[in-house]
C-alpha cells in the first residue's frame, strides 16, 4: 500500500518536472491558474453572470420597461409543483391585490379562476362543469358577504352585501367546498371601524358591547358563462369536487419582441407564463416591473461599465505613464503633480463633481458613456503612477539600451519593448479594479446621479430600496445588491487567483 | 521631527491651490447657474437677477471670480449659500463635524480590530479560524458598502435593536456626559460597521500577509534560537517591522472613508458632509461645493500627513533619511 503511494509520487513529480522544464510560460500560468480553486470557481460565475447579461431579453419573461401598477410590489411568485397532492410540473397562480379594510396594508394572495366543478344543485340533481367543454368558458361564483356584529346579547346582522366572484383566492377554498366561511374578528380597531359607523348605531344598541365582528361569505349559486353568453345558474350548489385554473410555466413563450443579440428580431422567450398570471422571480418593484428581467438588463451596464472603463483608463494610464516614465523632466515633474493634486480630492467627491458639470436629463446611452469617461477620470492618476514607476525601472535595463542604440523611436520603445513588460501587473491590476468600476457606477446610480429611470441598474434598483418602509415590508427589492456583491466578490477572488497565477514563484521554476 | 512636518506642511499648500483651481473649473463647466431658477420665475424682473447677478459676482469672467473666491477663503471667509442663504462657512462646519465624527469613530474600529484580526489570523494560520476569517475578509472587502447599510436598516428595523438614522435620540440634551457617550455609541454602530467593514477586511488581510512575511525572515529565527519568550518575539520583534507598510495604508483609507460615507450617510440619514455636498451639486450652490471639496481634500491631505508623521516615527530608517 504504502510502496503504492510512493510510486504514486514519484509519478507525479515526474509529471511536474515535465510539465515545468518543457511547458510554454501561459501554459504554466494556465496551470497555476486552475489550481486556485476558488479563482477557478469565479471565473465560471463570472461567465455564467455575463452569458445572462448577453441574453437577458431572452431570458426575462417581461419587458424590463413594462409597468404594471396591479401588480406593485409583488412578492416573489410562488412556483408550485404539486396539485392535490399529485406531481404536475411547475406552475403558478395569479395573484389578487388585497387590502386590509383595517391597517391599509396591500398585500397579494394567489388566486385563480374555477376550472372543474362537480356536485348536486338545490333539487339534488348532479351536474358536471369544465371550462372549455360544452361551449362553457366561465365559471363565476356569486358569494354573499353578511358583516355581522356579536355583541353581550347576541348577535346581528350589519351589512348584506353579494358580489359576482371570477377569482377566487386560494386559501379560501373552503368556501367552495363547504358553501360558508366564517371569520372572526375581534381586533379592536375593526370593532371600531364598524361601531363607530353612524348607520350601524342603532342596530348595534340592541346587542349591548361589540365582542367580535363576523364575516360570513356564502355560495349563493354557480353562473356557467357559455358561447354567445349564454347563462345558466345553478343555485345554492352543494359542490363534492372542484379544479382551479393552474398556469403551467411554458418554455420559448411568446411575448414581447426585441432583437437577439442585438440583431435577430424575435419574440421568443426561455420562460413565461400566460396572462393574467405573473411569474416574478425575484417579485416586482414600485412600477410593478419584473426585478428579475431588470436584474438581467441592470448586469448589462454594471458588468460591461468595468471593461470598457478600466480599457479607458489602461489606455490613459499606460500612455502618461509611460511618457512620464521614459522622458522624464518637466514633463514628468508636471504630470506627477497633476495627478498629485487630482489624487487629494477624494475620489467619490471628485466623482460626483465631475457628474455634475453633465446635465441631468441626458439620453441614456450619452449618460452610460459620460459615466464610464467620469469613472476613467479618476482611476488614471492612480494607474499612471504606477506604470511610471515600472517604466523608470525598466528603462534601466540592458535591452532598452540596446533598442536605443539601434536608433528606434522613442514611441516604439516605450510601445513596444517597455511596457509589454508591465503585461502581468496590468492585467492582475485590470481584473482587481473592475469591482471599482462597477461599485462607482451603482453608488452614483444609487444617489439618482448615475444612470437613470426607466433605465435599470443594480445601483438605481437599490436606491427603491431607501425608503424603510419599503425596505422593511419588500425586502426582495434588495436582490440586485446580492448580484452587485456576487459580481464584486468573484472579480476581487479571481484577481487574487490571476495574482497568483502571475507570480513566477507559483510556475515551478 | 518639526521640521520634517513643516516641510510637508509647506508642500501641501500648492496641492490645495490645485484642488482649489479644479474645484473652480468643474462648478464652472457645469451648465447654467443657480439663478436659472429664479430666471424661469415670471414674477423676478429683469432688475433683481442683475443686482443678484452683481451681487455674486456672476456677471464676472470665470478667472476674476476665482480669484475673488480665493481672496476670501484666505479672509477665512468661504462665501455665501444661495441655496440655503447661509454663510458656507457655518453650514459647513456643523455637517464636517458629524463625518468627522464618523470617520474617526470608524478609523477606530477598523484599526483596532482590523490589525488585532490580523495578527491573530496570521499567529492560528492554516487553521480553521484562519480560514474563516480569510473568507469573512473577502466578503468584508466585497460588499458595497450601500448595500451592507440597508441590509443593516433591514435588519434594525426588523429586530428594533438599532435605530434606523440620525445621530442621536430625542433626548439627548437631558442626558449625562456618559449617556451621550452611550447613545452616540448605539446611532453610530450601524454606519460604522457598514462604512468600516472594507477597510478592517483590507487591514485584516494586509497586516496578516506582513505577519507571515516577517515571521518567516531570518532575525525573527534567530531571535527564536536566542530563546526569546515567543511573545516578545511576536509583538517586539515581528510586529514592529510588520506594521510599517500599514501605515501607508492609512491615507488611502481615509480617501475610500470619505467616499464611502457618502453613501453611508445618505442611507443612515447621517447629517455629514456627503448629504451636503450632493444637495449643493443638484442646487449648483457654487461656494457650498467647492468649500466641501476643499474641505474633503483638507482632510485628505492631513490624513496622508499623519500618515508620513506616523510612519516616520515607527520607522526609524525613515526619520532619519528626512532629517
Amino acid at each position: 500500500m504504502n510502496e503504492k503511494k510512493n510510486v504514486n509520487d514519484i509519478n507525479k513529480n515526474i509529471d511536474e518536472l515535465f510539465e515545468v522544464e518543457y511547458l510554454s510560460r501561459w501554459r504554466l500560468i494556465l496551470r497555476a491558474f486552475k489550481r486556485h480553486r476558488l479563482g477557478t470557481v469565479s471565473f465560471w460565475i463570472l461567465v455564467v453572470f455575463y452569458l445572462l447579461a448577453i441574453f437577458a431579453d431572452f431570458l426575462s419573461p417581461y419587458n424590463p420597461y413594462e409597468q404594471s401598477l396591479t401588480t406593485r410590489f409583488a412578492a416573489p411568485t410562488k412556483v408550485r409543483w404539486t396539485y392535490k397532492g399529485k406531481f404536475v410540473g411547475p406552475y403558478v397562480f395569479p395573484i389578487m391585490g388585497y387590502r386590509d379594510p383595517v391597517t391599509y396594508e396591500r398585500y397579494y394572495v394567489d388566486a385563480s379562476e374555477i376550472a372543474y366543478v362537480k356536485g348536486q344543485d338545490s333539487n339534488g340533481k348532479s351536474f358536471e362543469v369544465e371550462v372549455g367543454k360544452n361551449d362553457v368558458e366561465k365559471i363565476v361564483l356569486m358569494v354573499e358577504k353578511r358583516e355581522k356584529a356579536i355583541g353581550e346579547k347576541g348577535e346581528i346582522l350589519l351589512k348584506r352585501s353579494s358580489s359576482e366572484k371570477n377569482m377566487i383566492a386560494i386559501n379560501e377554498a373552503e368556501l367552495i367546498k363547504n358553501g360558508i366561511t366564517r371569520f372572526y374578528d375581534s381586533n379592536e380597531d375593526t370593532i371600531k371601524i364598524y361601531t363607530r359607523n353612524p348607520m350601524h348605531s342603532y342596530k348595534l344598541k340592541r346587542v349591548g358591547n361589540v365582542k367580535q365582528i363576523l364575516i360570513e361569505r356564502i355560495l349563493k349559486s354557480l353562473m356557467i358563462i357559455k358561447k354567445d353568453n349564454n347563462v345558466e345558474i345553478i343555485d345554492s350548489p352543494k359542490i363534492e369536487d372542484f379544479d382551479f385554473k393552474i398556469y403551467r410555466i411554458k418554455f420559448f413563450i411568446r411575448s414581447w419582441h426585441y432583437k437577439l443579440l442585438w440583431l435577430i428580431p424575435t419574440d421568443v422567450h426561455f420562460f413565461g407564463v400566460d396572462e393574467p398570471a405573473k411569474l416574478y422571480l425575484f417579485g416586482s418593484d414600485k412600477y410593478g416591473r419584473d426585478v428579475w428581467t431588470r436584474v438581467l438588463f441592470g448586469s448589462r451596464i454594471s458588468l460591461s461599465i468595468g471593461f470598457v472603463g478600466i480599457a479607458i483608463t489602461f489606455v490613459l494610464g499606460l500612455f502618461l505613464g509611460g511618457i512620464s516614465g521614459y522622458f522624464g523632466g518637466w514633463i514628468d515633474e508636471g504630470m506627477m503633480r497633476v495627478t498629485e493634486v487630482l489624487m487629494s480630492i477624494p475620489s467619490f467627491y471628485l466623482l460626483i463633481s465631475l457628474r455634475a458639470i453633465l446635465p441631468m436629463d441626458l439620453p441614456s446611452t450619452t449618460t452610460y458613456f459620460m459615466l464610464v469617461v467620469i469613472l476613467s477620470f479618476i482611476g488614471w492618476p492612480g494607474m499612471s503612477r504606477v506604470i511610471r514607476g515600472m517604466v523608470l525601472s525598466i528603462k534601466q535595463m540592458e535591452f532598452v539600451d540596446a533598442a536605443r542604440a539601434m536608433g528606434f523611436p522613442a514611441g516604439r520603445i516605450i510601445w513596444r519593448h517597455i511596457l509589454p513588460n508591465t503585461a502581468t501587473y496590468v492585467i492582475v491590476a485590470a481584473t482587481l479594479s473592475i469591482p471599482g468600476y462597477i461599485l462607482g457606477e451603482a453608488g452614483l446610480s444609487f444617489l439618482g446621479l448615475g444612470i437613470r429611470e426607466p433605465q435599470s441598474s443594480w445601483g438605481l434598483m437599490l436606491a427603491q430600496a431607501q425608503d424603510i418602509t419599503v425596505l422593511q415590508h419588500y425586502p426582495w427589492l434588495l436582490i440586485p445588491g446580492a448580484f452587485l456583491f456576487a459580481a464584486v466578490l468573484t472579480f476581487n477572488l479571481l484577481g487574487d487567483a490571476l495574482r497568483d497565477a502571475f507570480d513566477p514563484r507559483s510556475l515551478g521554476q | 521631527m518639526i521640521k520634517y512636518i513643516v516641510r510637508r506642511l509647506i508642500l501641501a499648500i500648492p496641492v490645495l491651490f490645485g484642488v482649489s483651481i479644479i474645484s473652480f473649473i468643474i462648478i464652472s463647466a457645469a451648465p447654467g447657474d443657480f439663478l436659472d431658477v429664479l430666471r424661469m420665475n415670471p414674477a423676478v424682473g429683469e432688475a433683481t437677477i442683475k443686482a443678484l447677478e452683481r451681487q455674486f459676482g456672476l456677471d464676472k469672467s470665470p478667472i476674476v471670480q476665482y480669484f475673488l473666491w480665493l481672496k476670501e477663503v484666505l479672509k477665512g471667509n468661504f462665501g455665501y449659500s444661495f441655496q440655503f442663504r447661509r454663510p458656507v462657512f457655518e453650514l459647513i462646519w456643523g455637517r464636517l463635524g458629524a463625518t468627522l465624527l464618523l470617520t474617526i469613530t470608524t478609523m477606530i474600529f477598523q484599526w483596532t480590530i482590523g490589525v488585532a484580526l490580523g495578527i491573530f489570523s496570521a499567529l492560528k494560520r492554516y487553521t480553521w479560524t484562519d480560514q474563516v476569517l480569510t473568507v469573512i475578509a473577502f466578503i468584508g472587502i466585497s460588499i458595497p458598502n450601500f448595500f451592507f447599510a440597508l441590509l443593516f436598516l433591514y435588519f434594525a428595523a426588523k429586530t428594533g435593536w438599532f435605530p434606523i438614522g440620525g445621530i442621536i435620540s430625542k433626548n439627548f440634551d437631558q442626558m449625562n456626559a456618559f449617556q451621550k457617550f452611550l447613545d452616540y455609541l448605539y446611532h453610530v454602530f450601524g454606519p460604522m460597521l457598514t462604512l468600516g467593514t472594507a477597510g478592517l477586511a483590507g487591514i485584516m488581510r494586509q497586516m496578516r500577509g506582513q505577519m507571515l512575511d516577517q515571521m518567516n525572515q531570518d532575525f525573527v529565527m534567530f531571535a527564536r534560537a536566542k530563546g526569546m519568550p515567543e511573545k516578545v518575539v511576536i509583538f517586539k520583534h515581528t510586529l514592529r517591522n510588520a506594521i510599517n507598510p500599514l501605515v501607508t495604508m492609512f491615507g488611502y483609507q481615509i480617501s475610500s472613508l470619505l467616499g464611502g460615507a457618502v453613501l453611508t450617510e445618505t442611507v443612515f440619514g447621517w447629517p455629514g458632509m456627503g448629504r451636503l455636498i450632493i444637495q449643493a451639486l443638484l442646487a449648483q450652490d457654487l461656494y457650498l461645493v467647492m468649500a466641501s471639496l476643499l474641505l474633503s481634500s483638507l482632510m485628505l491631505i492631513i490624513g496622508n500627513l499623519i500618515a508620513d508623521i506616523l510612519l516616520a516615527w515607527v520607522d526609524p530608517r525613515i526619520r532619519y533619511r528626512f532629517m
